[in-house]
């Protein structure tokens, strides 16, 4: 059996005394498109952090492809081909847009730290950059500085970056958070396109999002994952009702 | 032995000096995010006030009113100046505050010209306090150490025990909170720039006439505050009181000593002539090299423990 | 199929450059002008190298003449020892050995300060400069102590007879290496790295994610730059004939920051025009005036304050309204905010001569400014400058009221323009 993309063993993190992440243990195979849902405040976005390598764990174990990543650096993971977008725009505004997606792909490329090549003519870089500027759909802005952008075409961009580097893990943190409808419909075939082949892992609160695109989903709650399964399997488990819904939905359906 | 009590004494006064200047410079950054470049230059106009203000009146005059006139000028160059940068973010504001010093030195050469002022102790403060073993300890040490711990413990009543401190206190992590209650955060910011520079001004103050008053003072001092905050760990008032008192020592007890490397050798049976490979490096004793220290020891500390005594990890 | 189109503009401002630096001293004659046109261009190269910390990198630096200054330092014991014929160095390539120097402390001192970055980077390099200022008093016998070490440049190997002793030839040296080390500072903007610094500059946490370890990148960033001020400082040996301690002084590390920010940080060509400035304050100001590093400061600090982008920003501010042929409109709006300043300048320029020869005890106070004889110690000049300083203050509120409403209507216009475009 093929190592799972991401398996989480008993991961716990605290901040202080705090226990934010208590005790979660998944499970994500390789090409599946996995969202993480939960109330406001459950940790999705702390256990993205975990994953990445911008937290450290207080204990478990994090493991990409079989490998156990527990403690490296974000850019040491990222080097083994695991990619995430942010929340709020993390980009680089000063930059076009054409030199942020070039920027996400440049280690990549195998470029690394060098000062003998002109990157104007890197023509493996150029294509690559092309294709992504096509498609997130910035080709047409592609000299515009990043930092004047407008939201959604910087969340565009946000994506784009993270994929730039054909990593084979990719974690979408809330990709359509303050989007409009059509902006959001127009992301989802966005997200689809690009996690062709890839596994997805997404943080979510727009439900026609994650019921869209979705393969399996968790639902985490107050650092626990209450749930985790098909659509249908979420839908169904009384925990999950529970947590978002409270126990007067109960009784409102007997009424 | 004396030898030592007297230097530890001299040390932790002139750590004590150290901590003054660099709580406020530790304040100010913590609430406001401004390292102030031009900290250690009031620090130099608190000096060159309170020499003014004692050959006209008297020393007691100084010490109770420089430091007020350097807080106000402090003031007055947060709501005009500082402000005014902020909004270009923290390296137009670092560069403002280093422009600062570089004008403050100018305009101190302008008024009282390139050499030292004769700022002295006052006659009631001078001569010997007590003697140990021999060697007599300066009154004046002993009322700077006064001076120095008096004004510290009453700057952590302040913040801990009165309703300003306490808005300061929570206005050093959440200014939109504190402003979104009601709270004139915008003047919570001046008073606690200028309040951090009357600081400096009364570290000028006493640590004028104690060392000298000359216009490269703040030059002088300037690099050693910011080693201090960098080896304390940058924000920790805890950290820069340690190794203020840590730089204040080593620095105080190497200048009395005339070890060298040669010696140490020679304890080893190995004689260090003109004629051994980087002679001139055993050959430095200690006494000369006080100056460098606090920067080895920061170089050190960068090495082998980046966060500092008493830092977070950042991020 | 292309991948960026062939830049003619680029060709044909570096040949323009090129030709500037050829056709300038027959220009501007005069052994003065020479002078200042040679220390410009050693500026230059300095003030290029520091921003490849600050503008590209993003790392501000109080402590970049540690690099240029021990690069002099082991380029002029290379120069006398290649004069007393220990090995066969042309002077031509004395910027090379300063360039490795440089380079060799880059990489030593880089390893140690590029751990922190932020404003903690900034006063780290304050530290190490003190440390080797410090160290080079400590150390006579290598250093020369506060007298430092002299040299003499026609000593050295002199091929095809060029040894350096007219004036001109030095221009010519300084001209040249400053011309290559221009075109290579600017291609390395163009590389992996050139780029990546830009990007830990904007963003040092993204840069993180897409698989960069930003330490590395600010410490290659950081051997480099030092590579280019190790060039300047063996260019600064050669003209001067002289290294000491002076040269790893705050003071020049303050100059170079002053430089680069004055002619604007931003922009690749900013430190160019900020060294040219800086220059002319620094050895054409100084022969006239004792209060020129005050008016250094001032100019700066007001920098600072009202245009953080530099000359460089506000010069390219002026181009999109170039471009849709407003500029006539603010012609004289600009002249009278010039003229006003003037006024201003001429009252704060008056006291602080003033109140200079006063406290210079041994001078008179007998004073020329401005062609006018006076005496420092009447009331009369005093209430003259003040009013002619406050006077001037009130005059340039005006002026750039009228400016700033020329200058925003401009702006809406253009907006408007680029709506229609979009």
């Amino acid at each position: 059996m093929t190592a799972a993309a991401i398996e989480l063993r008993e991961v716990r993190k605290s901040f202080g005394k705090t226990e934010i992440i208590r005790g979660v243990s998944l499970s994500i195979a390789k090409g599946e498109r996995h969202a993480l849902i939960g109330p406001n405040g459950a940790g999705k976005s702390t256990l993205f952090n975990l994953i990445s390598g911008r937290f450290e764990l207080s204990s478990g174990n994090i493991l990409l492809n079989g490998e156990d990543i527990t403690g490296l650096r974000p850019f040491e993971i990222n080097r083994k081909r695991l990619s995430r977008s942010f929340q709020i725009t993390n980009i680089f505004q000063n930059m076009t847009v054409y030199e942020n997606i070039r920027c996400g792909e440049l280690w990549a490329a195998g470029y690394k730290y060098s000062f003998w090549h002109r990157v104007g003519g890197l023509r493996d870089v150029a294509e690559r950059t092309e294709e992504v500027l096509e498609k997130i759909g910035l080709a047409k802005r592609r000299h515009v500085l990043a930092g004047v952008l407008s939201y959604a075409e910087q969340r565009a961009l946000e994506i784009g970056i993270t994929i730039a580097g054909g990593a084979s893990v990719i974690l979408l943190d809330e990709p359509t958070a303050g989007m409009s409808r059509s902006e959001t419909a127009r992301a989802i075939e966005l997200i689809r396109s690009v996690t062709e082949g890839k596994t997805l892992i997404m943080v979510e609160h727009d439900m026609g999002v994650v019921f869209g695109l979705a393969d399996r989903i968790s639902v985490l709650v107050y650092g626990e994952i209450l749930a985790s399964g098909t659509q249908e399997e979420v839908q169904a488990s009384a925990a999950v009702q529970e947590a978002y819904l409270g126990s007067t939905h109960k009784e409102m359906a007997d009424a | 032995m004396e030898f030592f009590l007297v230097q530890l004494l001299n040390g932790i006064s002139y750590g004590l000096l150290l901590f003054m200047l660099t709580s406020g410079l530790t304040l100010v950054f913590s609430l406001m995010g401004v390292l102030n470049f031009a900290h250690a230059s009031f620090y130099m106009i608190g000096a060159y006030f309170a020499y003014q203000i004692s050959a006209k009146i008297g020393f007691w005059a100084g010490l109770a009113f420089a430091p007020l006139a350097v807080g106000a000028i402090g003031m007055l160059i947060e709501r005009w100046g500082l402000r005014q940068v902020h909004k270009h973010g923290h390296v137009a504001e670092l560069l403002f505050t280093f422009g600062l010093a570089y004008l403050i030195e100018e305009v101190v050469h302008l008024v009282w010209g390139r050499n030292a002022v004769p700022y002295r102790v006052p006659a009631e403060l001078d001569g010997p306090l007590f003697s140990i073993v021999g060697s007599q300890y300066p009154t004046y040490r002993g009322f700077m150490m006064l001076v120095a711990v008096a004004m510290l413990v009453s700057i952590w009543l302040v913040l801990t025990r009165t309703r300003v401190g306490l808005i300061i206190t929570a206005a050093l992590t959440h200014s939109q909170t504190v402003e979104a209650l009601g709270h004139n955060v915008p003047r919570v910011f001046m008073m606690v720039f200028g309040g951090g520079l009357a600081l400096a001004g009364l570290a000028g103050v006493i640590g004028g006439n104690a060392f000298i008053t000359d216009p490269g003072m703040a030059a002088a001092v300037g690099p050693i505050i910011f080693v201090i905050v960098v080896v304390g760990g940058m924000g920790s008032l805890a950290g820069a009181f340690y190794a203020s008192l840590l730089i204040g020592c080593l620095v105080t007890f190497a200048i009395g000593l005339d070890w060298s490397f040669a010696d140490l050798w020679a304890r080893i049976g190995i004689t260090v002539t003109s004629a051994t490979p980087l002679a001139a490096l055993w050959q430095i004793k200690l006494s000369q090299a006080a100056p460098v220290l606090p920067y080895l020891l920061m170089v050190l500390m960068l090495i082998f423990r980046p966060k500092g005594l008493m830092g977070t990890r950042e991020g | 199929m292309r991948y960026e189109p062939l830049n003619v503009g680029r060709w044909v401002l570096w040949g323009a450059t090129a030709l500037v630096f050829i056709v300038a001293p027959f220009v501007f004659r005069g052994g003065f002008a020479l002078t200042l046109m040679t220390q410009m261009g050693i500026m230059i190269i300095f003030a290029l190298s520091y921003n490849m910390l600050l503008g590209q990198g993003g790392m501000l630096s109080f402590g970049h003449a540690v690099y240029s200054g021990l690069g002099a330092y082991i380029a002029v014991h290379a120069l006398n020892l290649a004069g007393k014929g220990a090995f066969p160095l042309p002077v031509a390539l004395l910027p090379l050995v300063g360039g490795l120097a440089g380079l060799f402390f880059g990489v030593i001192f880089g390893y140690v300060t590029t751990k922190k970055a932020g404003v903690t980077f900034a006063m780290i390099t304050l530290g190490l400069l003190e440390l080797v200022f410090a160290c080079v008093l400590m150390f006579p016998g290598f250093f020369g102590g506060e007298g430092g070490i002299t040299t003499n440049r026609t000593a050295a190997p002199a091929p095809f007879g060029v040894n350096f002793g007219a004036p001109l030839q030095v221009y010519f040296l300084v001209a040249v290496w400053c011309f290559a080390s221009m075109a290579a500072m600017f291609a390395l903007t163009q590389t992996p790295l050139g780029r990546m610094a830009n990007a830990v500059r904007d963003n040092p946490e993204r840069a993180e994610f897409v698989g960069y370890n930003t330490q590395y990148v600010r410490f290659i960033q950081l051997m480099l730059s030092a590579f280019f001020a190790g060039v300047s400082g063996a260019l600064s040996c050669v003209n001067f004939e002289i290294v000491s301690a002076e040269n790893v002084s705050a003071v020049r590390s303050g100059g170079v920051l002053l430089a680069a920010f004055i002619g604007g940080f931003p922009f690749f060509f900013g430190p160019i025009i900020g060294a040219i400035v800086f220059v002319f304050f620094a050895a054409a100001l100084s022969g006239f005036t004792k209060a020129w590093l005050l008016y250094l400061g001032l100019f700066f600090v007001g920098m600072v304050l009202y245009a953080p982008g530099g000359i460089a920003s506000l010069v390219l501010m002026q181009f999109p309204v170039l471009r849709i042929g407003r500029f006539r409109e603010l012609a004289w709006p600009y002249t009278g905010a010039g003229a006003a300043a003037l006024v201003a300048i001429a009252g704060l320029v008056g006291i602080v001569e003033m109140v200079y020869r006063l406290s210079d005890t041994s001078l008179s106070s007998q004073m020329t400014l401005f062609g006018i004889d006076f005496d420092a110690k009447n009331t009369l000049p005093w209430i003259g400058f003040a009013v002619t300083l406050a006077a001037g203050i009130g005059l340039l509120r005006m002026a750039w009221r009228a400016v700033s409403a020329r200058w925003n209507a401009i702006q809406h216009d253009l907006l408007a323009r680029q709506k229609a475009a979009a």
